[in-house]
């Protein structure tokens, strides 16, 4: 199998409210998959049908060959996708380090020992390390960002969903994050990248997909999906409107 | 050593803590032999002991998996009547009556979270009342347990309050143990996340359902067993005593002003609680609007509880689940070298 992850006519949403309408992409092992759309579109959304939140009402999801479309979301993860929460969810009451720690224990069915080394290696790739006995909900919000990340590695994925990692953070930071995205690509980690800032998506990932009303308008290399009428007309055209 | 980041949590235990404890349960234990106390002091603290312990056991389930029940008396009330069948019935001891009783209760929460768990947060809890009021009914009309006429306990000869004083003790020391070391386990600490947040939890990995399970029968089969102990003091069980909601009333009242989610919480509650209600009793009438507004002042002021409020205020912890990233040998051996 050349693909980790495919969506297969998927249409989903939260009671009668339909978001996901047809929405159909493929995602190829060891790529960086962008994935970007004007708000409301269903980024989200998919990410919450991928990892189990919510179960598609048609539709196919395929994670390694594997169906995984009514999987519930513990046991996805623990096939090899971890996600990160676009507002940090951190377990506040916990410290840094207990928060990626259950990611291991849990996610990677680690022992608690071995759950340690794994934890504490994710850490130190998210520059978090130092603050690992600080309780989480004390953190900032570009800690909280990062331990996002870090909890979703200590699951120790072969898939890991980044929901706007890069949103509401300086210049220097998205550097840093998109420093970060092309360690994990090169650690082998397929990743799917849901972002705004458009500079970031074209410069750091393979593979990139426009979304608008629920499905996939436009793939393809990220700077002709860019450049396309369509994509322009998607974002633009609701600012001509107001 | 002062040099700690900001909201790094200090733990106090090892063996100061145990040695603590130790001391605290054989004065307990000596207590009733020395004649200190009379046997009304006898009475209360047996009492305290038991909502000790149907505390501990709803904090486990409620302040860990969020799952606020209401009906807990479903499982005293279960417990309390097979008791009073298996000893008046049948002809058989209490301690048979005591298993069979955390028996059925266990089964019956087994397939009770089987449609409980499909609901969330106040239907839960709705639910799970509705179930309570269901079997006080059924009870009233179940000829088998003699109708609304009630049922006694009948054993020879039969325990003085002393000896169900130890039952009730050794009750509370077992669940503590079991709440205890189950949340330092594993499935603890999935359990700890779930309390944060449940959704993201189960995205790093946690089941859900399995935890909310154990949490649920777990906690089930110490509420059986508290009320069976319970009800072989008292002698006696009516479907309206058994079945009371006021059970669950005064758990929740002991287990939010004790500090829920912390493992000291439950044990203050219920001495608050039993001595309030005791000294409150000599104004009937009056008791249930001061417990009324005891607690809503608590709820205000100390949203944590006591201990809660304390943990949060000096930041430590007392019979603390927290893991550290670095081992005690390890820190040893590093303080040694140093």
């Amino acid at each position: 199998m050349d693909n980790i992850l495919t969506f297969k006519n998927v249409n989903a949403g939260y009671g009668r409210v339909q978001i996901l309408n047809d929405l159909s992409f493929e995602v190829k092992k060891g790529d960086v998959y962008g994935v970007i759309g004007p708000n409301g579109c269903g980024k989200t959304t998919m990410f919450n049908a991928l990892i189990g939140l919510i179960i598609p009402t048609q539709g196919e999801i395929t994670f390694n060959g594997q169906n995984v479309t009514k999987m519930p979301a513990n046991a996805r993860c623990q096939l090899g996708i971890g996600r990160t929460y676009q507002v940090p969810r951190p377990f506040e009451g916990m410290s840094v380090f207990e928060n990626v720690l259950v990611a291991a224990v849990h996610g990677a069915k680690c022992s608690e020992h071995e759950g340690r080394e794994v934890a504490l290696e994710a850490l130190k790739l998210t520059s978090l390390y130092e603050k690992r006995e600080i309780r989480a909900g004390e953190l900032t919000l570009l800690d909280r960002k990062r331990m996002e990340i870090a909890r979703a590695l200590g699951t120790k994925p072969q898939l890991l969903l980044l929901d706007e990692v890069a949103a509401g953070l300086t210049e220097a930071e998205v550097q840093d994050v998109m420093k970060m995205v092309a360690d994990l690509k090169a650690a082998n980690y397929s990743i799917v990248w849901i972002e705004h800032v458009i500079q970031t998506m074209v410069e750091s990932t393979d593979v990139l997909m426009c979304m608008a009303e629920g499905h996939n308008l436009l793939v393809g290399e990220p700077r002709e999906v860019m450049n396309s009428k369509l994509v322009e007309e998607v974002y633009l055209g609701v600012e001509e409107d107001e | 050593m002062d040099n700690k980041p900001r909201g790094t949590v200090k733990v106090f235990g090892g063996t100061p803590l145990i040695i603590i404890c130790v001391i605290a349960i054989a004065l307990l234990a000596i207590l009733p032999m020395t004649g200190v106390i009379t046997s009304n002091g006898q009475r209360y603290l047996l009492k305290i002991f038991l909502y000790c312990a149907l505390g501990i056991a709803w904090n486990l389930m409620s302040g860990y998996t969020g799952m606020t029940s209401l009906g807990q008396q479903s499982f005293i009330g279960i417990a309390g009547y097979a008791l009073c069948v298996v000893t008046t019935t049948y002809h058989l001891g209490y301690a048979m009556g005591f298993f069979v009783g955390a028996v059925i209760a266990g089964v019956i929460s087994l397939g009770l979270a089987v449609i409980l768990f499909r609901m969330r947060g106040m239907y839960f809890a709705i639910a799970t009342w509705v179930v309570a009021e269901a079997l006080k009914t059924w009870f009233t009309s179940w000829s088998y347990v003699n109708m609304g006429g009630g049922m006694s306990v009948t054993v020879s000869p039969y325990p003085r309050t002393g000896s169900i004083y130890y039952m009730a003790l050794v009750l509370v020391i077992a669940a503590f143990i079991v709440v205890y070391f189950l949340l330092k386990s594993k499935i603890g600490l999935g359990l700890t996340a779930m309390r944060d947040d449940a959704d993201a939890a189960s995205s790093v990995g946690v089941n859900i359902f399995k935890s909310k399970l154990l949490c649920f029968v777990i906690c089930a089969v110490i509420t059986a067993v508290a009320g069976a102990i319970f009800y072989l003091n008292k002698g006696t069980i009516y479907p309206s005593a058994g079945f009371d909601i006021g059970w669950t009333v005064s758990i929740v009242f002991i287990v939010i002003i004790g500090g829920i989610g912390t493992m000291l919480g439950p044990i203050l509650g219920a001495f608050i609680y039993v001595i309030l209600e005791e000294t409150l009793s000599h104004y009937p009438g009056w008791s249930n609007i001061i417990l009324g507004i005891i607690a809503i002042l608590v709820i205000l002021f100390l949203p944590d509880g006591i201990i809660g409020t304390l943990q949060k205020k000096l930041n430590f912890e007392i019979f603390s689940q927290r893991r550290f990233s670095e081992s005690k040998a390890k820190k040893k051996i590093a303080a040694k070298s140093e």
